[in-house]
């Protein structure tokens, strides 16, 4: 069944006047009642699909596709969509029960009938209490609450969230996050949520589609993309990873050796090919899959191991967040000259590390994932 | 409707105010500027002679110096009072409602008659004035002081009295632009207030004090009847002259007398606009 | 300014007292006339008073030789009414039109600045000289309300230019995105929200009007407005009339500007809460985050 609230983008393009490219090619599906977040850096083209979708802005080139319907030309009103802005914008002259009836009030509707309306949807997110406030008597919380309401009055099929969470300090971040997810699951729509922070996307999302310069670099479950990045970017960008190439050597019995460029040997699970046509590859590693160990004390020929000096360590509470200064040949192309470590906390205090130790840090062949893409990565926070 | 059309239709009547009221009535000045002036009344010609009279007159020069002169006295008046009122109101009130509120207080003013603001003086500056009595009452003199009326003093405290909150308004502007943090660290720095004064807010608050200079110079170059009443007769105005000129219905003089000053005026603003960009300043575009 | 423990420097009452003279300075005139005008039948121009009573103003109102105030009353309140709504409406217009650089923006602006800071009495002269050698009359509700719209519009312009420069454009889309069509949106979003500055502007444009003299000295035609008729006042009357005549149109000024910032006071505080903020609290997130 394709869903009222489906949306497919078909090569959709964004290019403006002056030359700047905001989408670059992007072909994305979301499925119905699915909550998608479009994560990415800021100028990465997130808003402006949002926009695109909704109709506040069009698509130089390509389709754009809601419930099976072409909504090319359409104006916002008639897609079936709703938008959250990020600051809200509820009008401030409006009580809170004005704001939610506005959408109908557009429409023309009798005041008995859309305030009617509106007392419904209010009971819905449990704002009766505060129908005749005016927005500026009201909490952050409670203002959200009203522009979701505002919104899904007119009962759209898909929700369009424009960094929701953006403006809010961290604590009542985190609360909003949870409302958010469940007021998707229990209106059952589409919610596409536009945000810059990756452990927000993977907390709320279904789906997360991490973009990059107006292209869409990976597009799955929030696991997915934490777990198994498929490029070196999307691993870099989502952090909780360590990003490394070598030469490939050879391949044997379902494994393949790579080269280090400081001569180690790294040893990946096989993928389908033979040889891989480009003779660097790159492979990621959990941060939190790494053993670290004294130098003196690591077996040889190391395997799977990496050897370098502690530059940094950060008390993250669960977690000891241990940087490495890996030494690196002149000239090595895209190396990684950091490598970062999440020790478990108890095991660290039990034997801690100084600053400028040296240690080895390795890990288990079935840690490793293979990336796509080449080592090239674009800008990363 | 087309956002092109849209735009057109929105500032169509105040292009055409300003072309019907403004452009157009400017222009007609210029050519009567060109007319003749015999015995009967006013004849359309194309003649230079008016120019002639205007730049030969000896007159003129009186005036322009004279006008000028006010016009630099009063400018550095209202540049130190306007100053320091801003720099009190924004930088010495803590509460910003008080604030608004004394600002109100120094505007409220503005909106009411500028003539019977000018004529409000005349029971304090005469002989008979107020301050004269009181001076004598506290024997601090034996005899009224006669320059308090009817003098280059009269006219200029009338000047500051209305044309200060010009200048007040754009500094006060500037002023609350500018980012508290930078006194602290100025004070971290060592600098003496004095010292920020002079080297941090100075500098920032350019902006406002060409706008201010703006207004206020403008004003007292087209100013005719603060002169006319608060000199006595002593001593006349460019525009004063002008008005002169009409009462007796000579018209291309006055004209030309007209197109002279806009012209000086363009000049002394464009100099002053050479410092800062002022559109930027008003319309503070994201 | 604080020092650190919080406690003011000696500037602050040095530059507070400096404050409280120039207060002082600008009412302390009109105080003055105020009181003069309450004079009894043998009141003079200067102090001290003598006598005490509504005589003058009495005198104002009936004797011919006082001129024609109820007349030039009966003009200019109508004069500035009229003024005062084609500055709103034609304020508003532009500044939206504004809001966005077009083609010759930056010419209509400065010419507006320009129209401003042009001498009153010149452009009172071009006017005047336009209709004669065009050859129609001028009156009060022609002319005059041409020549004093070139001096409220430019403000109305730069109130509306700090308005719209802290208007949030996501109130339009957000009424966009509900289904608003641009006439409701303006109607209903655009308008409510902008209504202080709205009063401002009427404000402005009113007081403008009502005390206009320069531009309006060779645009009234045939009759006077209230500026003209006390002008012609200063020269003829020597009698406390002109001083209640002062008090009677300051007092009325007076009433104007505080139903205005009032009203202004009130919307303010209904939307805004206690603060001075332009946008509702907590979620003033503004701006695009790029993407």
């Amino acid at each position: 069944m394709s869903g009222r609230g489906r949306i497919e983008l078909v090569g959709v393009f964004k290019r403006y006047p002056d030359g700047t490219v905001a989408v670059n090619g992007v072909n994305l599906t979301v499925e119905d009642g699915t909550y998608c977040c479009l994560l990415g850096p800021s100028g990465c083209g997130k808003t402006t699909i949002l926009r695109m979708i909704a109709g506040h802005e069009a698509p130089t080139d390509g389709e754009i596709v809601i419930g099976g319907e072409n909504v090319a030309g359409r104006p916002p009103s008639q897609r079936g969509t709703a938008m959250m802005f990020q600051s809200y914008a509820l009008f401030p002259h409006l009580t809170v029960r004005d704001n939610i009836a506005f959408a109908l009030r557009a429409r023309g509707m009798a005041k008995a009938e859309r305030y009617r309306e509106a007392d419904a949807v209010m009971e819905q997110v449990q704002l009766t209490a505060l129908a005749n406030r005016l927005p500026a008597q009201l909490s952050g919380g409670q203002q959200q609450r009203v522009a979701l309401a505002r919104a899904i009055i007119t009962k759209p099929r898909v929700l369009l969230l424009d960094e929701p969470l953006s403006a809010l300090d961290e604590f009542l971040r985190l609360q909003m996050r949870s409302e958010l997810r469940l007021m998707q699951k229990q209106l059952g729509i589409t919610f596409i949520h536009v945000t810059h922070t990756q452990l927000e996307a993977v907390a709320v999302a279904d789906q997360v589609v991490v973009m990059a310069q107006g292209r869409v670099e990976q597009s799955a479950s929030a696991r997915g993309i934490y777990a198994e990045p498929r490029s070196a970017y999307v691993a870099r960008f989502m952090g909780g990873q360590n990003v490394l190439t070598g030469k490939f050597e050879a391949v044997a019995n379902g494994q393949a050796t790579l080269r280090g460029p400081l001569g180690q040997q790294f040893v990946l699970p096989q993928t389908a090919r033979s040889a891989p046509a480009h003779p660097a590859m790159t492979f990621a590693v959990r941060r939190d899959r790494v053993r670290l160990a004294k130098q003196a004390a690591v077996a040889a020929p190391p395997v799977n191991t990496v050897f370098g000096t502690v530059k940094a360590i950060e008390y993250q509470g669960i977690y000891v967040k241990v940087t490495l200064a890996l030494v690196m040949p002149e000239g090595a192309v895209n190396g990684a000259d950091e490598f970062v470590v999440y020790v478990e906390e108890g095991r660290y205090f039990r034997d801690p590390i100084a600053i400028g130790e040296k240690v080895a840090g390795s890990w288990d062949i079935d840690d490793v994932h293979v990336l796509t893409g080449g080592p090239s990565a674009g800008p990363v926070h | 409707m087309s956002a092109r059309a849209r735009v057109v239709l929105q500032v169509l009547p105040l292009t055409a105010v300003l072309l019907a009221f403004f452009v157009v009535p400017i222009l007609f000045v210029l050519a009567v500027s060109f007319f003749h002036y015999d015995d009967f009344g006013v004849v359309p010609a194309f003649s230079f002679e008016n120019y002639a009279d205007v730049l030969s007159e000896h007159l003129t020069l009186d005036l322009y110096l004279s006008t000028v002169r006010f016009a630099a006295i009063v400018w550095f008046f209202t540049l130190l009072i306007g100053f320091w009122v801003a720099y009190f109101l924004v930088f010495h009130v803590r509460n910003q409602l008080v604030a608004i509120g004394l600002f109100l207080v120094c505007t409220v003013p503005f909106w009411t008659s500028n003539i019977i603001r000018m004529i409000s003086w005349l029971p304090l500056l005469g002989k008979e004035g107020l301050i004269n009595r009181l001076l004598i009452n506290m024997h601090l003199i034996n005899r009224p002081l006669e320059f308090l009326l009817f003098s280059d003093f009269a006219v200029v405290v009338c000047y500051v009295h209305l044309f200060t909150i010009f200048m007040i308004v754009p500094l006060f502007n500037s002023m609350s632009r500018i980012d508290r943090a930078l006194f602290e660290a100025a004070m971290d720095a060592g600098m003496s207030r004095l010292q920020t004064v002079l080297f941090v807010v100075v500098p920032l608050v350019k902006s406002g004090i060409v706008l201010g200079s703006i207004f206020v110079i403008t004003l007292v170059m087209g100013d005719f009847y603060v002169v006319k009443v608060m000199s006595g007769g002593g001593h006349a105005s460019v525009v004063s002259a002008m008005f002169d000129d009409i009462s007796v219905l000579l018209f291309p003089h006055a004209a030309a007398n007209a197109v002279f000053l806009i012209i000086i005026v363009l000049m002394m603003v464009g100099l002053i606009l050479r410092a800062v960009d002022v559109r930027k300043e008003l319309v503070d575009q994201r | 300014m604080l020092t650190a423990t919080g406690k003011r420097p000696w500037t602050f009452y040095a530059l507070a007292g400096f404050f409280a003279l120039y207060v002082a300075f600008l009412y302390g005139p009109m105080l003055c006339i105020f009181i003069l005008s309450f004079q009894g039948q043998g009141g003079a121009l200067v102090f001290p008073m003598r006598g005490f009573g509504l005589y003058w103003f009495v005198d104002l109102f009936t004797q011919v030789r006082t001129g024609d105030v109820l007349g030039a009353i009966s003009r200019s309140i109508p004069l500035a009414l009229i003024v005062m709504t084609l500055t709103v409406v034609i304020s508003v217009a532009s500044g939206l039109a504004f809001r966005n650089r077009f083609r010759g923006s930056g010419i209509l602006f400065y010419g507006a600045i320009a129209s401003l800071v042009a001498p009153g009495l010149v452009l009172s002269i071009g006017i005047g000289l336009m209709f004669q050698l065009l050859g129609l009359p001028q009156h009060w509700y022609s002319s005059a309300v041409g020549a004093q719209l070139t001096s409220t519009l430019p403000f109305g312009l730069l109130i509306m230019f700090a308005v719209f420069g802290r208007f949030n454009r996501a109130y339009e889309e957000a009424a966009r995105d509900l289904g608003a069509a641009p006439a409701l949106i303006l109607r209903l979003v655009v308008v409510p929200i902008i209504l202080p500055g709205i009063i401002a502007v009427a404000l402005f444009g009113f007081t403008l009007s009502y005390d206009e003299f320069a531009r309006t000295l060779q645009t009234s035609g045939p009759t006077n407005t209230l500026p003209l008729e006390i002008w012609s006042m200063t020269t003829n009357v020597t009698s406390p009339a002109l001083y209640a005549l002062g008090t009677v149109t300051t007092a009325f000024s007076f009433i104007v500007i505080a139903i205005s910032l009032t009203a202004i006071a009130l919307i303010q505080r209904r939307r805004f809460g206690r603060t001075l903020a332009t946008k509702p609290p907590v979620a003033a997130g503004g701006g695009a985050a790029g993407g």
